[in-house]
């Protein structure tokens, strides 16, 4: 850290500054305890911002949601800023916020996450308020705050699945890759009917069996000492009850690839046709996902990439805006690729998805240059330090890598693998993963518009 | 009983320091750069008088196609060379366009910000602009439109914006066009543009760890053979309160859901009322526990989330509430929203929802302030409504100094809950007829 690599004394600057060595990804202490209880305690400190980031993952996603049951653990989320036995409904957004505090939480498959950034004199109170919904919660749960928050979900769902052209891409795109009674297999947000199905007991007891200290991981990073926080936790979490045999998701083993392609065309309200080609791979925290990672930022980040240069510049088929791959970093069984390019006027889609398959498919064939792997580390290493350089990014990130692996200290190593990946191991992963026996095709097609049959 | 029953205390409070600001004179421009020791990604934005207000009519979207078409080739490697360049070192490029200012940010890791910088200004001084290129681009562009045009949204805020301003105005259109103004854009006029108000020095925003940054080299690197000075785009827009509600009418049929766009006319940015007015809006549409967010989402349960704000420019301001709610309840939705902007109007803020609304306002400015990028649009901040270095402390403490009454009173001054203009984009059929009874003021389907 604020090393003067580069500097060439009175002349000033090299003209052609080479990146930085990595040796790790996390160049900031990392301290860790346990409580008796079970909770785990991550502690970060950095004093350069007069702010502090508490970030609490409990290990608990739609991945755990039994049939009928799809959608609980995001509306569960939801539930729990509405109140706990010693903090009012909606005064948890008050105090956060009215004391100068940012605050959300999120749920995927894997976890739902909870997290405030406030300003460093009220770390005790985020810690108390996170303690209070810890163990606090079902005394305080009504029906009026379930029937509420039910209508304030179906309208996430109606706003940000619904209402928008290919909304429900990603809802689609998990029913193709993973079979039915897989842990993925359904989207976080969850069913209208299941939704509605639900009573106050069932979340009681969602509650009651998995926001277990001994389910949890507590990060805080920023203007705090780690003895100060333990001495905290302890106060404030330690007499929570831990709760034994936690059942643990359902199996989420899969094989990586799929033997058989799959295809669903969907003709829709959408204004160009498009399409998703997704495969699995293998599961985050691997290194053939690293390989994976690196992969998809050759094949569709940037304009830079294979899919850019190939399609929406050189063929010109697709439209520039609109076309990219990434992976969705899932841990508990083979994470998803998604590749996807949208037709510009006059494309067919069946030339779109030639020419996206002719480019996945070049991956194994053509190797990857060494421009084209140094251009994909570098954009690599600009995403990881941008993601670590808010205390709430550095928390979310310690947060994850204890509960999925263990160690909060592993996240040292995932950038420096990252930057390890070699080209023959891109091809590796894309002769492994990017099969045409493995895709799944997803196309919107547009619907025929009354103006266009008017003009016709 | 397993919890702690009493809410602790705050602890002691570090004080607020925005950090230092250095200024460089180089080349003709400006580098002004705020330090971040230790860092390890720095940010940097080329700021331009450049604007959108600039564009000429019938051709909005002029500079939106600039923006896109600068990196398609340089004067001296073509496009696919200067993406592998600029992505090498991890950087990529952005270019944008708002009503007063045009900008071009780059960020990478400390060491390599220098030749970002060079490959940012290449692209932004010396552009290819080949007449076959920015024709592609702005035909991408119409479709990028079109696209954009077809999420719920963009064609409410075109209504809302026609009808706050004079509908020929400049203002009166969208910020980035519309598809058949960008359809009219010509090479030529991509060309002037570019000539006209990139080949300024501009000033060059800088946020990272300085003891390891050249500002001089940077300055040098942004302003090399750049000539005169920009030209900032006229005083403030007249305007006249309103004293009739409007109803527009945009059919998205099919739609679960409508869109709201509910708004009028506000001072502008040098207004000196900016901090009360900024507090009342919080507490009336900013916060979580803010008055329609508690009451639309919280105890209703008609919408995912719903916010009003103050938007405001150089030359303009507006008020704004923005919603998506369920179709079945579009119109108690916008009763009780015009019912909150009016008992905000009439009976002001509470010392209760202010203390929330000043302590959130204050810390944000330390919570959301972390990154270089959200230095230097801090730093962009100064230099576009012409702020002193000092400005973000003072600016925290007339939050927290702001009372009661000056609260109240701005909103008395600044909300207009009788000459609101209110799009509601959604399916017509389902709403119109409920909507034109429920008296709430004159129904015109909006063109759009």
């Amino acid at each position: 850290m604020g090393s003067k690599r580069g500097r060439t004394g009175q002349y000033g600057w090299v003209t052609s500054p080479s990146a930085p060595v990595v040796t790790t990804g996390y160049p900031w202490p990392i301290e860790t305890t346990r409580l008796a209880n079970g909770l785990r305690v991550v502690v970060s400190e950095d004093r350069s911002s007069p702010v502090v980031c508490v970030n609490l993952w409990y290990d608990v996603g739609s991945r755990h949601e039994p049939a009928g049951q799809t959608g609980f653990a995001h509306l569960f989320e939801h539930l729990m800023f509405e109140g706990s036995v010693h903090v009012k409904k909606t005064e948890h957004m008050r105090l956060v916020q009215g004391n100068g505090g940012s605050l959300n939480a999120t749920t995927n498959p894997d976890r739902t996450n909870y997290f405030e950034t406030m300003p460093s004199e009220h770390l005790e109170l985020a810690l108390w308020l996170e303690a209070d919904r810890m163990g606090g919660l079902v005394p305080a749960l009504t029906q009026e705050t379930l029937d509420n928050q039910r209508e304030v979900v179906k309208n996430e769902r109606r706003q940000r699945y619904e209402n928008v052209p290919y909304g429900d891409a990603w809802l689609r795109l998990l029913e193709l890759l993973y079979p039915e009674g897989h842990p993925y297999h359904h989207a976080t947000i969850g069913s209208m009917e299941d939704l509605n199905a639900a009573s106050l007991d069932t979340f009681k007891a969602f509650h009651q069996q998995y926001y277990a200290p001994n389910n949890c991981v507590l990060t805080v990073v920023g203007d705090a000492e780690p003895q100060e926080v333990y001495a905290l936790a302890e106060k404030y979490f330690g007499a929570l009850a831990p709760v034994p045999d936690i059942p643990p998701a359902p199996r989420g083993h899969i094989a990586g690839p799929a033997t058989t392609p799959v295809r669903e065309t969907v003709t829709a309200a959408v204004p160009a046709a498009r399409l998703y080609v997704s495969h699995r791979t293998h599961p985050f925290g691997t290194k053939g996902y690293d390989a994976i990672t690196v992969l998809a930022t050759v094949l569709g980040n940037g304009r830079g990439s294979r899919l850019y240069q190939r399609l929406a510049d050189g063929k010109r088929i697709a439209q520039p805006d609109y076309i990219g791959s990434y992976g969705v970093d899932l841990a508990h069984a083979p994470a998803p690729i998604i590749i996807t390019a949208t037709a510009k006027d006059g494309v067919a889609v069946a030339d779109l998805e030639a020419g996206l398959a002719e480019v996945v498919d070049s991956l194994v064939t053509e190797p990857v240059t060494e421009e084209e792997l140094g251009r994909a580390k570098a954009m690599l290493t600009t995403a990881w330090w941008r993601s670590l350089s808010t205390v709430g990014g550095r928390a979310d990130t310690l947060g994850r890598y204890a509960t999925q692996f263990g160690d909060p200290a592993t996240v040292a190593y995932r950038l420096p693998q990252w930057l390890a990946i070699t080209a023959d191991e891109v091809t590796e992963a894309a002769a492994y993963a990017l099969k045409p026996e493995s895709r799944v095709t997803l196309t919107y097609l547009p619907e025929e518009t009354e103006s266009k049959e008017e003009r016709a | 009983m397993t919890l702690v029953a009493n809410r602790p205390a705050a602890g002691p409070a570090r004080p607020y320091a925005f950090p230092e600001i250095r200024r460089v004179s180089v080349a003709g421009g400006t580098v002004i750069a705020a330090h971040l020791p230790g860092q390890l990604l720095a940010s940097s934005m080329l700021m331009l008088d450049a604007g959108a207000a600039h564009e000429s009519a019938g051709r909005e979207g002029t500079a939106t196609v600039l923006a896109k078409s600068l990196e398609e080739g340089t004067r001296t490697r073509d496009s696919a060379a200067y993406a592998l360049a600029l992505e090498g070192l991890g950087a990529e490029l952005s270019a944008a366009v708002d009503w007063d200012s045009f900008r071009v940010g780059v960020s990478a890791p400390v060491p390599l910000l220098l030749s970002a910088v060079r490959l940012a200004a290449e692209a932004a001084r010396t552009p290819r602009l080949d007449p076959e290129d920015v024709t592609r681009v702005r035909d991408d562009e119409v479709t990028a439109l079109r696209m954009d045009w077809a999420q719920p949204g963009p064609r409410a805020d075109a209504a809302l914006r026609a009808d706050l301003f004079e509908a020929a105005d400049r203002y009166g259109r969208p910020l980035h066009g519309d598809p058949a103004s960008v359809a009219a854009v010509t090479v030529d006029d991509v060309v002037a543009y570019h000539g006209a108000w990139l080949t300024t020095p501009g000033v060059l925003l800088v946020a990272g760890d300085l003891d390891t940054l050249d500002l001089a080299a940077l300055g040098e690197a942004a302003f090399a053979g750049t000539t005169g000075a920009g030209v900032a785009g006229g005083g403030p827009l007249g305007w006249v309160k309103r004293e009739r509600r409007r109803v527009l009418l945009v059919d998205r049929p099919g739609s679960v859901q409508s869109t709201l766009r509910i708004g009028h006319r506000a001072p502008e940015r040098a207004t000196p009322d900016y901090v009360p007015m900024t507090l009342a809006a919080t507490v009336l549409g900013g916060a979580f526990t803010s008055r329609l967010n508690h009451l639309i989402r919280e105890v209703r349960g008609y919408t995912y989330g719903i916010r009003g704000s103050y938007a405001m420019t150089r030359r303009f301001g507006r008020f704004e509430v923005a919603a998506g709610v369920q179709t079945a309840v579009t119109v108690p939705a916008i009763t009780d929203t015009i019912g909150e902007i009016a008992r905000t109007q009439l009976d002001g803020v509470t010392e209760d929802e202010l203390a929330v609304a000043r302590s959130w306002r204050a810390g944000q400015l330390s919570v959301e302030m972390q990154t270089p990028g959200a230095i230097v649009g801090a730093l962009s901040t100064l230099v576009l409504h012409d702020l002193p270095d000092d400005y973000y402390p003072t600016l925290r403490r007339e939050y927290l100094a702001a009372t009661v009454e000056q609260v109240s009173r701005a909103a008395a001054d600044h909300l207009h809950p009788k000459g609101l203009t209110l799009v509601v984009e959604g399916h017509a059929a389902v709403i119109r007829d409920e909507l034109a009874a429920a008296g709430i003021g004159e129904l015109v389907d909006a063109e759009i």
